[in-house]
């Protein structure tokens, strides 16, 4: 902290007039005009909380909250024990272990709307065909009803998101000292103790970031909802992203969308870093 | 203290960047907005159009140079912007940032009454005059013509020729909702040997598909085929709500399943292209891609047949999506040379043949009586709309987002089997009403 020189806020300039500009500002803006019936083009008059009393009151969008937080719940879950057991897997001395953590990691670098469409083939037409031949009956009609196009939301970004949380886990499981292991080893510990009392304590620093970022992710979801599901069947499975553009783009209530935007935003940064209080809270130092 | 520091290193920082960016100023700024102000005479004037159809980019442009070598001292820049919500939105920010297009398009007269006090009058150029009746008056406000129409949209159920008649069905003889019952029942018995999966695909997944072109045939009536009417409205009443009903429930029933997962271009592409299904409801806007898929099979296998309403057997809905609009802001010469090249397109002999062979438009313009229409579905489409035989278009007076948010949405969920048709209407008249308050 003490070396705050001139030369220091020279080398953080560009990076705080970028978030300027294209955050900070914008947020602002959003915020004053959230209170106002602002279509776009102009705003008329200022509405105070209005825009935010209605938010609450509409069921399309509350709906689109709760369904969100119902995928936010699975998906931190599944992913995270994907995580980490890719992690655990691709750190053991197995030959493989480099070609698995690319294959692993893979899903990532493509784009989320691909990603949909692909997931959208392979649930409509591949599982209609393995169900043609197998006589499975549940494997018929994905993504046409809420339930199916929630797994669907699912399935697809535990696919695309395992490998990059693996990838944070991996860095905190090379971390830990092999003398620790090998003590442990001496002393006689199992397997599974051995787990539970020197791994899973000292990864724990990656639960708090791997759970802050797929908690954010999760709520933020948007391109994979757009393509695979596009919000259908009868906006069922819509998450509050989507909805949010929809108001704006489709209903044409600019200001209303963005009252609802601040209200996810307050949403988001609150779960966020309640999360990161407390898994703070629970992490050992070495 | 520290704080103070800190402050007044956030300071530094603001300063240096202002500094660093003083190097660039907004040389942008100069060259277009001078040329809005359209200096004296003999200097070139720019046009800067914003449109949306991304079917013709290429060809409108190719256009655009035409008329820029006619017209020398005119120069045109051409932005596209596709996609239903897209443009909207782009239209929007453009606007918001002061980077006003000169000509750019607007669809129904929801979009005309937000950008009226931006809108130029058009009605003394040739091709208001040459407008067919009935195309202007989504844009007209008392005695002003505030945009022209782009061409003529129109659609019904899409049927494979060749299925037909291996059923021995008489296509001419489907009129009305009995006679394509009956056609479709004859369909579905005769599967396999037809070698059809169902007789429709039904894309129920496509909230417009429902929301706005099935629901339009059976609003039409109530609405007096009028867009305008239909704006004014304070209440929906679906007088034909019961034959709406029977159709989407057809179409649902004796489609590929499950169909709230079937989506557009599954329908065209997919099914109805590579003919695994007799019939489609869609529009000419389909014929690039069944030609795109099979060219043989669109060019002589694609018929269309009405959409059964009582009381309008043989008819089919026919309309203008989308207008050109010119910017009044922009300066008198501007507003003159994007109304001349408005005109060009429409009314010169050029504009015509790109009008009919390369964008494959059906006009909305007279004087198109000796040109041949691009397509076959499109000069089916404009045979209907000479003898009269059309529904108005009024889902684009609807209030903004019902067709797709509200009435999309609840046929879906009856589809699904959540609620009853009565709801359905129930639900619709519902936000149709709130929305007009």
């Amino acid at each position: 902290m003490q070396n705050r020189s001139l030369a220091f806020w020279l080398f953080l300039t560009p990076v705080i007039l970028g978030l300027g500009i294209v955050v900070v500002i914008p947020f602002f803006y959003g915020l004053f005009y959230s209170f106002t019936d602002w279509n776009g083009i102009t705003a008329d008059e200022f509405l105070g909380f209005e825009n935010y009393i209605n938010l609450f009151q509409e069921d399309e969008f509350m709906s689109s909250i709760w369904f969100t937080v119902k995928f936010a719940i699975v998906t931190v879950i599944l992913l995270n024990i994907m995580g980490l057991g890719l992690a655990l897997l691709v750190t053991r001395n197995i030959k493989s272990s480099n070609l698995l953590r690319t294959v692993f990691f893979m899903p990532n670098l493509i784009g989320g709307l691909i990603l949909g469409f692909i997931w959208q083939f392979i649930f409509i037409s591949v599982f209609g065909d393995i169900a043609g031949l197998t006589g499975i009956e549940g494997l018929n009609g994905w993504l046409s009803t809420t339930n199916t196009g929630f797994w669907g939301l699912v399935i697809l970004t535990a696919w695309q998101m395992a490998g990059y949380i693996m990838i944070i886990y991996i860095a905190y499981l090379e971390n830990i000292p092999k003398e620790l292991i090998e003590a442990a080893k001496i002393d006689g510990a199992s397997s599974f103790q051995r787990f539970k009392n020197i791994t899973f304590p000292l990864v724990a620093p990656a639960f708090t970031v791997s759970m802050f970022l797929t908690l954010s992710m999760a709520f933020k979801i948007y391109d994979q909802n757009l393509s695979l599901t596009n919000g259908g069947p009868f906006n069922s499975t819509q998450m509050v992203a989507m909805e949010i553009v929809r108001t704006a783009f489709s209903d044409n209530q600019m200001a209303y969308a963005q009252a609802k935007a601040v209200i996810f935003f307050l949403i988001v940064a609150v779960i966020a870093m309640t999360q990161v209080y407390y898994n703070k809270k629970r992490e050992v130092e070495m | 203290m520290k704080r103070n520091k800190f402050y007044s290193g956030i300071a530094t920082a603001l300063l240096a960047s202002t500094v660093a960016l003083a190097g660039c100023s907004f040389g942008s700024d100069e060259s277009s907005g001078d040329s809005d102000t359209g200096g004296s005479s003999g200097e070139s004037v720019t046009v800067d159009v914003f449109q949306f159809k991304v079917e013709f980019k290429e060809q409108f442009e190719e256009l655009v140079s035409k008329y820029e070598e006619e017209n020398p001292d005119v120069n045109i820049n051409v932005k596209t912007v596709g996609g239903g919500n897209d443009y909207g939105a782009s239209l929007k920010t453009s606007f918001s940032s002061g980077e006003e297009p000169d000509i750019f398009n607007v669809g129904g007269p929801t979009d005309v009454d937000e950008y009226e006090s931006y809108l130029a009058d058009l009605s003394d150029t040739a091709a208001a005059d040459a407008a067919l009746e009935g195309t202007l008056t989504g844009v007209s406000r008392d005695d002003k013509v505030l945009g022209l129409p782009f061409n003529q949209e129109g659609y019904g159920l899409l049927y494979n020729k060749q299925v037909f008649e291996e059923a021995g069905i008489n296509p001419d003889e489907i009129t009305t909702f009995e006679a394509l019952e009956e056609a479709v029942q004859t369909l579905d018995s005769q599967k396999d040997e037809l070698g059809i999966d169902a007789p429709f695909a039904f894309p129920a997944k496509e909230k417009w598909v429902m929301g706005n072109h099935l629901a339009n045939a059976y609003l039409a009536d109530e609405f007096n085929h009028s867009v305008m009417e239909a704006y004014e409205a304070d209440t929906v009443e679906f007088a034909m709500g019961d034959q709406m009903k029977r159709f989407t429930d057809l179409q649902n029933k004796y489609s590929v399943q499950p169909t709230l997962s079937l989506d557009y271009s599954q329908q065209v592409e997919e099914n109805f292209s590579l003919g695994k299904v007799a019939l489609i409801q869609q529009g000419n806007w389909v014929y690039n891609t069944i030609e795109s898929m099979d060219p043989e099979f669109a060019q002589n296998n694609v018929g269309l047949l009405p959409i059964p309403v009582e009381g309008y057997e043989g008819s089919i809905p026919v309309g203008v999506p989308n207008y050109w609009v010119v910017n009044k802001e922009s300066g008198d010469e501007v507003v003159q040379a994007s109304k001349d090249f408005l005109d060009w397109m429409y009314t010169s002999d050029t504009g015509k043949k790109f009008v009919t062979e390369e964008f494959k438009f059906i006009p909305a313009y007279e004087g198109y009586e000796d040109l041949e229409i691009a397509d076959p579905i499109s000069q089916e489409i404009y045979n209907y709309a000479k003898e009269g035989n059309t529904l108005g278009w009024v889902f684009l007076g609807a209030p903004t987002g019902w067709t797709e948010g509200a009435l999309g949405v609840a046929m879906q969920e009856y589809i699904a089997g959540d609620i009853t048709w009565d709801e359905v209407e129930q639900k619709a008249t519902q936000a149709w009403e709130e929305s007009r308050q």
